[in-house]
């Protein structure tokens, strides 16, 4: 019987010299009281060391597991190759055991008497793997330890956030670096070349043009298509001839070229520097980067000094983080204190009115700080979070910027009589049909404003449809357009313009406004009302034309489709038309 | 490297002479029969002076003198504090505080042992009989949270020994393992200790089990992990606390079915004391692992 024995520095396998001995274990422990006895009773087969911590780290975390690891499936391989085929295995693990039989092919045992022989060959470990100082073994234990920890642990490195604090101090220090190596360019260089700073304003461009030019003479033959557009192009190749800068040798310009490239690179570092802080960002807190964006929620965990401290902070601090100058001399003068500090960069607060940045601010900061605490402390986090978060403050915002204009509760009256005195805009659109100069004359329409006018069937008919309505009131438009004389036409059109949007208008408005607007249309177009009554004494006398130019007129109208097939018809009642509209409607 | 909680002039010692060594002010060279002329009697074996910590006032003097546990000390002056020997000198594991004796020329530092935070210092200072371990042994500490009392164990068995420490979470892991990078004879286990198979790989035998693991099944999980690792005659130092057993049973009810269920596993009980006044309705039990049978000796 061979027995499979694990420890730090490896696998051990012993045969079992005297089978017997297995069946009667308690007094199993008088044989390996001493190194010599215990030597009687298993014989240390092969030993099989691990080469390396990592390769330790897998074989414990399979034993652990009660997996077979690679390095034991090999050496039990080895092993079972040289032995015979009827040899059985101890093991201390009866899951692992299981695995090996099933990998292997090989007969497991494990159970309480192979717990007593495992206790006693750990009690004489040292004598019995001879080849192995016992240092070494409790060495290797405390490496492996710390290793199996850390691999439990997680400990990962891309969750460590001194990388945030270190990277966005480094942004600090590259951008102030950046502006004043760009200072003292423009400076020195605009000692040769002035004009060139009033043109380009932008800080790289400027210091690209200056590493291609170099000094001014070589400004016309140099080719800057690729950095800036013609326009600029030619302005600077301009500003080169007349310039009235003084000349400088070949020695200067190279300096100045020198520090140009200097900028080139560390803008160039710059930005990579922000994508690496990104990346960082959304690995360590996604929540928070979610919510506040990654720079602002990388200066909060830099302020406050770690992740964990930040996640110990009151929403209130993480509200006011930024301002304490300005709160602890409000504090003191009692007065008001701030009511944002570094969150008010972060996209929510920028976003909203300034009368609602406050609100949103101390929403922010709550909500900031719940993520922070998920993120700093708490395991295999999602994002689902931080998401949730700024979907909820970014309706809230919603609903404070339309102002009070909706009540949560109440019924639907409160809201209809808030809409009363509730001043609407009129918008006034363009009408399509302003366009059109030549005047129409339709026989069709005749009719149904003789009976639209007639003040009762009106309401009747807008209750049937909005569309029928507006029909209606088109009809009445285009009916105005058929009387035209030329004087007339301009002030048709205008009250054709005026009533083309107050159609629009109608659609959205109840019944009872309605008659109310068509009488102002009335009274708006005075002017109208002559032709109106003229137009009404009209009948069936008006000739095809009119039905033609009504079906060009309705061709450029909204909703003239249905009207254009209705005029094509020949006139028929009153009535028929109006099933006819109403069926048309209805489609 | 100095202790930053100390002040040399001895903020509270102004005019306090409470008799004894507290009292004197002022250098190191001061002969210890100063005042009353007690403490000559009071510390036979003792470490010489140290400036005043642990409850007492910065700039005080005290006396270290062994306990009557091996590796474990007390510090008498105005106030007696339960100290062990810092292996990792100048730094504290949990903010407690820390004593500097000056011994001919070597610096020795010594940290305060807690008994409000520690159950086997309470136990040390209820009275237990023996803890079993002095120095030099193998310790499996189950239980080890974020590591306070594992970093005195450590301290009491020194260099030669080996604490093997096993915690289950991982926040309190996290600390444990931060602790154990300072100190070698430390190693720490992040399993459940209910499967000591898991960890198999990482343990040898040891000569004391010291539980502290506030589990109903705790006497199961005690066996299973003496089964494994504890050798014959090896000891056993349990903490039970009544409430996490059985909260409707009467204290003295739990600990004796606690101790019967250790009985049928052949862990044999020696001692039992409660940790009263630091813990409430806590008892700590000492005892044997199969013992030798008497006439052979172990």
């Amino acid at each position: 019987m061979l027995v499979l024995f694990e420890t730090a520095a490896g696998y051990a396998i012993f045969k079992l010299l005297d089978e017997k001995k297995l069946a009667k274990t308690e007094n199993l422990y008088h044989d390996f009281q001493t190194p010599e006895t215990a030597s009687k009773v298993v014989k240390l087969k092969h030993f099989e060391k691990f080469h390396d911590t990592t390769e330790a780290l897998s074989a414990t975390t399979a034993a652990v597991e009660g997996k077979v690891s690679k390095s034991l499936k090999k050496l039990l391989k080895n092993v079972v190759a040289k032995a015979e085929a009827t040899e059985q295995l101890l093991v201390a693990d009866p899951k692992l055991g299981l695995a090996i039989k099933e990998k292997l092919q090989l007969q497991c045992i494990s159970n309480t008497a192979v717990q007593e022989l495992m206790r006693c060959i750990r009690c004489q470990m040292d004598a019995l793997l001879a080849g192995l100082p016992s240092k070494d073994l409790a060495a290797m234990a405390l490496g492996l330890a710390h290793s199996l920890s850390r691999y439990k642990l997680k400990f990962s490195p891309d969750k460590v956030d001194t990388m945030i604090v270190q990277a966005v101090g480094l942004l600090d220090d590259l951008d102030k670096e950046l502006n004043n190596y760009i200072m003292r360019t423009r400076e020195w260089y605009g000692w040769h070349f002035p004009e060139l700073g009033k043109i380009l304003n932008d800080n790289v461009l400027y210091v690209k043009v200056i590493k291609v030019i170099g000094t001014r003479d070589h400004a016309l033959e140099a080719d800057l298509s690729d950095i800036l557009s013609e326009e600029v192009e030619a302005q600077v190749k301009e500003a080169a001839e007349i310039s009235m800068g003084t000349e400088i040798a070949e020695e200067d310009i190279l300096n100045i070229q020198h520090l140009c490239d200097q900028v080139i690179e560390i803008s160039g570092y710059r930005a990579q520097l922000f994508d690496y802080l990104r990346s960082r960002m959304m690995a360590i807190t996604p929540n928070l980067t979610i919510l506040v964006g990654e720079l602002v929620g990388a200066r909060l965990i830099a302020h406050a000094g770690s992740l964990i401290n930040l996640a110990k902070h009151p929403a209130s601090t993480v509200q006011i983080l930024g301002a304490e100058k300005a709160l602890f001399r409000a504090l003191k003068s009692n007065k008001e204190t701030p009511k944002y500090g570094l969150i008010y960069h972060s996209a929510l607060v920028g976003q909203t009115s300034s009368k609602l940045k406050g609100k949103i601010s101390r929403m922010l900061a709550a909500k900031a700080a719940l993520a922070t605490r998920v993120d700093a402390l708490g395991e295999d986090v999602g994002i689902e979070l931080g998401a949730e978060h700024k979907l909820k403050i970014e309706r809230r915002i919603s609903i404070l910027e339309e102002g009070k204009l909706h009540r949560i509760s109440g019924t639907g009256r409160s809201q209809a009589r808030f809409e009363k005195h509730h001043t609407k805009s009129e918008v006034r659109q363009y009408g399509d049909a302003q366009d059109f100069a030549i005047p129409t004359k339709r026989k069709v329409e005749i009719e149904e404003v003789g009976s639209g006018e007639a003040g009762p069937s009106q309401p009747k008919k807008k209750r049937k449809t909005d569309i029928g309505e507006q029909v209606v009131v088109k009809e009445e438009i285009k009916e105005e357009e058929e009387d035209v004389t030329v004087p007339k036409k301009k002030k048709k059109k205008k009250s054709l313009g005026a009533e083309a949007s107050e159609t629009v208008v109608t659609e959205m408005e109840t019944f009872e406004e309605s008659p109310k607007k068509k009488k102002k249309k009335i009274k708006q177009e005075i002017e109208e009302e002559q032709p109106e009554e003229v137009v009404s004494q009209f009948d069936e006398s008006v000739g095809e034309k009119k039905k033609k130019k009504k079906k060009s007129l309705t061709a450029e109208t909204e909703h003239g489709y249905e009207e254009a097939e209705e005029q094509i018809a020949t006139p028929s009642s009153e009535k028929k038309k109006k099933k006819k509209r109403k069926s048309e409607s209805m489609e | 490297m100095g202790p930053p909680g100390f002040s040399p002039g001895g903020r509270g010692g102004r005019g306090g002479s409470r008799g004894g060594f507290g009292g004197s002010r002022g250098g190191f060279g001061r002969s210890p029969g100063g005042r009353g002329g007690g403490g000559f009697g009071r510390s036979p074996g003792g470490r010489g002076r140290g400036r005043g910590g642990g409850g007492m006032r910065g700039g005080k003097k005290v006396i270290i003198e062994p306990h009557r546990h091996e590796g474990v000390f007390i510090a008498r002056g105005k106030e007696d504090a339960l100290v062990t020997m810092n292996m990792v000198p100048g730094e504290a594991v949990y903010g407690e505080k820390r004593i500097q004796v000056e011994e001919g020329e070597t610096k020795l530092e010594y940290r305060v042992w807690n008994p409000f935070r520690s159950k086997l210092a309470a136990a040390i200072l209820g009275g237990v009989d023996k803890i079993h371990m002095p120095p030099g042994t193998k310790v499996l500490y189950l239980g080890a949270a974020s590591g306070t009392t594992v970093s005195h164990v450590s301290d009491v068995v020194g260099p030669e020994g080996l604490v093997y420490a096993v915690e289950f979470s991982q926040r309190s892991g996290r600390d444990l393992i931060n602790m154990a990078k300072k100190r070698t004879n430390v190693i720490p286990i992040i399993e459940d200790a209910r499967h000591p198979h898991k960890y198999r790989m990482l343990v040898g035998m040891v000569d004391t089990v010291f539980a502290d693991v506030a589990q109903p099944d705790q006497a199961r999980i005690v066996s299973l992990n003496a089964q494994h690792f504890l050798k014959n005659g090896g000891h056993f130092v349990i903490s039970i606390k009544a409430s996490c057993i059985d909260s409707t049973a009467t204290p003295e009810a739990v600990f004796a079915s606690e101790v019967k269920k250790l009985q049928a596993d052949k862990l044999k009980p020696q001692e039992q004391i409660t940790l009263e006044p630091y813990e409430r309705d806590h008892a700590v039990v000492v005892g044997v692992f199969r013992p030798p049978p008497k006439g052979t000796g172990s």
